[in-house]
């Protein structure tokens, strides 16, 4: 998989002088560079295109830590994100950042690490409490490290406490910078998984999925916990089939007990995202099924094919290995029970399910000497 | 909008020396001159139109377009018109045709589109969003902009049914994902049986998403045999034809929902409810809350319905009704 291609740099004023916006200007000395305003609106454009070659860097004075935008009316884990910056280099179809940001360009927050402390006050703070972190919600963990050297400053801060995990949720095979660190302990790499048929028409630029999985076995081999997230599942002729494929894929390369979690999500959109999608991506049949509109607002498929997923695809999953901590993104009680057989019945106690997977297996983490 | 005085010149202009093509200023479209000739024939123009002299010395119409057509199907040889300095910038033209017509008349969204359109020329989409649209009373967003301006693309045909509100602006931006041949169908089909606009914004995505489910062109959807059937039927009204076909392609493009709500609505018929009892099941079975709605006229009637539910059996497995028989 090759890295990916920046043709301009955007510096935001009061960014200049932060140490990763020197740290990209030096790995990119000859790409044009131009100075501009924050809050600079930009060209319709160049939203709807997402200007995924232009790299724009921020200070950022949000906040850096942010609980998953969830939804009252289904089970949510408690995830919470670290933002690190907004959109990705990749092109994924589905992705529900075509309608929710209101701005275009690669989006790096260049005082990510000068505010490191303001995130280990909140994680020192509650001792007794488990943060189950991820930086790849907004954008991918790893498909910009190169640039960024994310994981260069994350894993050592993250490896330093007891009570969190950091998850690096990726669809790239960019594992060089983790695997030559040092840093193993709370540190979880997970792949964000798919059919052969939906990551070779939909996830544009990504690696394709004997790529991902060998990654994640190299990660292994170097002592890093693993997660996985079929998410978005998407219901197309020949799903059950493709979907098992990439279930023995993982069965022939990866051993299941340092598994620390596999999510499952089946495709859900909000309704001005289909409309984003049908712009960008002309002709394209990922809304062929039957969506009905869900309790929280999201298009969803019709409850029994999403149960049918969930089912077909555990099931499998559990033949494979019965302790891969499956759980259900955004999902009601009652698809859990059909589908899975059993269900956490609330938010609060899928977070209890996953804070133990991560006590359980982070205690029992074994570090290879390197 | 800044404030501009233009000194025009009064001149008995000879209407064969005026190009009445329809001009880069023009906002006129599918309108009735009847009610406008009858005036000026019976009053003669009372507001002068606005003209431009041309290079080759004939004229190009700023504003009054259509009194100028009226005078022409009158047959009256000239017209005392108002003419602008050659210097005139286009755009300050262009805003006085757009304040003349805003003045008088009711615009529909084709003549809207023309304007913006025309706008485009000058300033930037966002300058239009936010100056321009409010000011012919149309959501001032940058959606509505692009479906306005892509209304010139389509055919005539199709932008006279807007014109006149038989067909909505958003499903018309949604044809133009099509080719000629099929918008031309979905909007004769949504034309002639008057539907309303919700009806035809689903209808129209049903259409377009079944096509592409079945591997079928949109001809061949609309083609189907119990669609013809239906738009044949004589013996039922158009609202009725509306909803027969909303049905026919409700079954095709959500199978499964449809065979769960006529499992549900089965499963309730065989329960034998008492009268004025309806349940009502959550919407898409998404959700579990379903609601008991029980009319009655006194206490008294309410408590023998209630015992009535009370002993109902199989009253205990209605939330398992839709589930009918396993789906897909």
């Amino acid at each position: 998989m090759k890295r990916f291609r920046i043709r301009r740099i955007l510096i935001e004023k009061g960014a200049e002088n932060d140490s990763l916006a020197k740290r990209i200007l030096k790995k990119l000395p000859n790409i044009p560079r131009e100075d501009v305003e924050p809050y600079e609106l930009a060209p319709r454009e160049d939203i709807e295109g997402m200007d995924k070659e232009s790299l724009r860097i921020i200070h950022f004075n949000g906040e850096f830590l942010k609980p998953c935008p969830g939804t009252k009316r289904y089970i949510c884990c408690g995830y919470k994100i670290l933002n690190v910056g907004i959109n990705c280099p990749m092109d994924c179809s589905y992705c529900f950042l075509q309608s929710y940001v209101n701005q275009p360009s690669l989006r790096i927050f260049s005082n990510l690490k000068d505010n490191l402390n303001v995130l280990g006050d909140i994680i020192d703070s509650s001792p007794d409490r488990i943060f189950r972190i991820g930086s790849g919600e907004f954008t991918d963990s790893l498909s910009l490290d190169y640039l960024t050297g994310w994981t260069d400053f994350l894993l050592p801060f993250f490896s330093h406490r007891d009570n969190c995990i950091l998850e690096l949720k990726t669809k790239t095979s960019f594992t060089k910078s983790l695997i030559g660190s040092k840093y193993r302990k709370g540190i979880v790499v997970a792949w964000s998984l798919n059919s052969h048929h939906i990551i070779a028409n939909e996830e544009h630029k990504t690696a394709d999925l004997k790529q991902r999985i060998l990654a994640a076995q190299e990660c292994q081999k170097a002592g890093f916990l693993l997660g996985f997230h079929f998410d978005p599942l998407i219901n197309y002729p020949g799903w059950e089939d493709g979907y098992q494929e990439t279930v023995q894929l993982l069965e022939r390369y990866i051993a299941p007990d340092s598994i620390i979690w596999i999510s499952l999500g089946t495709f859900r959109y909000m309704p001005d995202l289909k409309w984003a999608i049908k712009r960008r991506f002309p002709g394209i049949n990922i809304f062929n099924s039957e969506f009905v509109m869900g309790l929280d607002g999201k298009f969803r498929y019709f409850k029994p094919i999403r149960v049918e997923m969930y089912a077909k695809l555990s099931e499998r999953l559990n033949k494979w290995y019965d302790d891969l901590g499956l759980y259900l993104c955004m999902e009601s009680d009652d698809v859990w029970r059909q589908s899975l057989g059993w269900s956490p019945k609330n938010s609060a106690n899928l977070c209890t399910y996953l804070d133990n997977r991560v006590r359980r297996l982070v205690a029992d983490l074994k570090v290879p000497k390197i | 909008m800044e404030k501009k005085a233009f000194k025009s010149t009064p001149l008995q202009v000879e209407i064969s020396d005026i190009d009445l093509s329809p001009g880069p200023f023009c906002m006129s479209f599918n309108f009735d001159l009847e009610p406008l000739k009858d005036s000026i024939d019976r009053f003669g123009v009372l507001n002068p139109p606005y003209l431009l002299k041309n290079s080759d010395g004939n004229f190009t119409v700023v504003a009054g377009y259509r009194r100028l057509l009226a005078v022409r199907e009158l047959g009256l040889p000239d017209i005392v018109c108002q003419i602008l300095p050659d210097d005139i910038p286009p755009f300050e033209a262009l805003l006085l045709n757009l304040n003349d017509n805003l003045a008088y008349r009711h615009l529909n969204s084709v003549e809207k589109g023309m304007i913006l359109k025309r706008l485009t020329r000058f300033l930037k989409r966002e300058e239009i969003v936010t100056s321009f649209m409010p000011i012919l009373g149309i959501p001032s967003n940058r959606q509505t902009l692009e479906l306005l301006l892509d209304l010139e693309e389509l055919e005539e045909r199709i932008r006279i049914s807007v014109a006149r509100e038989r067909l909505s602006l958003r499903v018309a931006g949604l044809m133009g994902t099509l080719g000629r041949d099929d918008r031309l169908r979905i909007n004769d089909l949504f034309t002639s049986l008057r539907w309303s606009f919700n009806r035809q914004w689903e209808a129209c995505q049903w259409i377009i998403e079944i096509a592409s489910r079945e591997g079928r062109s949109i001809k061949e959807v609309m083609d189907e045999r119990e669609i013809i059937a239906v738009l044949n039927n004589e013996k039922i009204n158009n609202p009725q034809k509306v909803k027969s076909i909303v049905r026919i392609l409700k079954a095709r493009r959500f199978p499964s929902l449809l065979e769960a709500e006529e499992s549900f609505k089965k499963g309730l018929s065989n329960l034998s409810l008492p009268s004025g009892v309806k349940v009502i099941p959550p919407a898409f079975f998404e959700g579990i809350d379903y609601k008991l709605e029980i009319v009655f006229k006194k206490g008294g009637e309410l408590k023998e319905k209630l015992a009535e539910l009370c002993h109902l059996s199989g009253l205990e497995r209605i939330t398992e009704f839709w589930r009918g028989r396993e789906h897909r």
